[in-house]
């Protein structure tokens, strides 16, 4: 997993036990709580969940001060260790804030015991290693296209 | 490491033989791809170890053989990739080719990742308040 380096590492301590802070990543109304940009809210009726190995979870982002902004949020979740780890695929699109263009990351969440009931958790990202192919069909579809246009100025 | 190549945040050049290809190429193959195509070029330690090199200034492919473990022909291949993923341009002098760092598609996949870091920053600010509620209350004690 680790040959997709380049990527993305955070490391959080909380001042909160594990179970809790694991819960705040896999209960709708507490991830409605806080994930996403400032200004951003998670409708609860659009929210949901189904944690285990090869569940998922989904919601809706969106800004009551700019209605032009949804982003939908949909997370396949391979490796789920209960209270541990959370390990998939997040996929983001829709109508993004700050000039985002829709997107796939991989995500690892683990959460570690600290000394006085606190709790680190450690973040990585990176782009799955499916993106790869994509793109291959992508260039192939460009191609395949770029060929039809050749073949249209040739003639003009 | 990698975030140690990224000197001042360059103009583009535009090296490429047709402009309008590559314009036309780019205008197909969304932001996502063109930063597919960067990480998995970026993923390679020889080939962070060619763009470090070329920081320095334009190589050719047996200026950049010379430091590796590897053989010409194999550095060459590098090559391609990372002119695949725009990571460097390739011009002709006589018979010699050199390759040139652009730092712009390093730059892209820089800030891609690093708007996660500022995502994540203010995301957990919130959780650190939210989880700091929560012990308030009876239940969780």
């Amino acid at each position: 997993m680790t040959a997709e380096a380049p990527d993305l590492s955070v490391s959080r301590v909380f001042d909160a036990p594990r179970a809790l802070v694991y819960r705040a990543f896999t209960d709708p109304e507490q991830v409605a709580a806080w994930w996403g940009p400032t200004g951003s809210v998670r409708p609860l009726d659009e929210m949901e969940f189904d944690v285990r190995p090869g569940g998922y979870q989904r919601f809706v982002t969106v800004f009551p001060d700019d209605p032009s902004i949804r982003a939908e949020v949909r997370i396949d979740l391979a490796d789920v260790a209960e209270g541990r780890v959370l390990d998939g695929v997040m996929r983001v699109r829709g109508r993004l804030p700050g000039g985002f263009a829709a997107f796939e990351t991989r995500f690892r969440f683990e959460f570690y015991d600290e000394p006085d009931g606190r709790t680190r958790l450690e973040v990585r990202q990176w782009l799955p290693p499916h993106v790869g192919g994509a793109t291959e069909e992508g260039w192939r579809q460009s191609f395949a296209e770029l060929d039809a246009h050749l073949a249209t100025t040739a003639v003009s | 490491m990698w975030h140690a190549l990224l000197g001042p945040r360059p103009v583009r050049s535009e090296r490429c033989l047709d402009e309008h290809f590559t314009n036309w190429l780019n205008d197909r193959v969304s932001a996502t791809d063109r930063l597919s195509l960067v990480f998995a070029a970026l993923a390679d330690p020889t080939r962070r170890a060619i763009l470090a090199e070329l920081t320095a200034g334009d190589a050719t492919v047996t200026q950049l053989t010379a430091p590796l473990p590897i053989s010409m022909p194999a550095v060459s291949r590098h090559l391609k990739v990372l002119e695949g993923a725009a990571l460097i341009s390739r011009s002709r002098e006589g018979k010699w080719q050199r390759s040139h760092l652009e730092a712009a598609a390093l730059w892209e996949a820089a800030a891609w990742i690093e708007r996660f870091r500022g995502f994540w920053d203010s995301s957990f600010d919130r959780l650190d308040a939210h989880l700091a509620t929560l012990q308030q209350e009876p239940e969780n004690r």
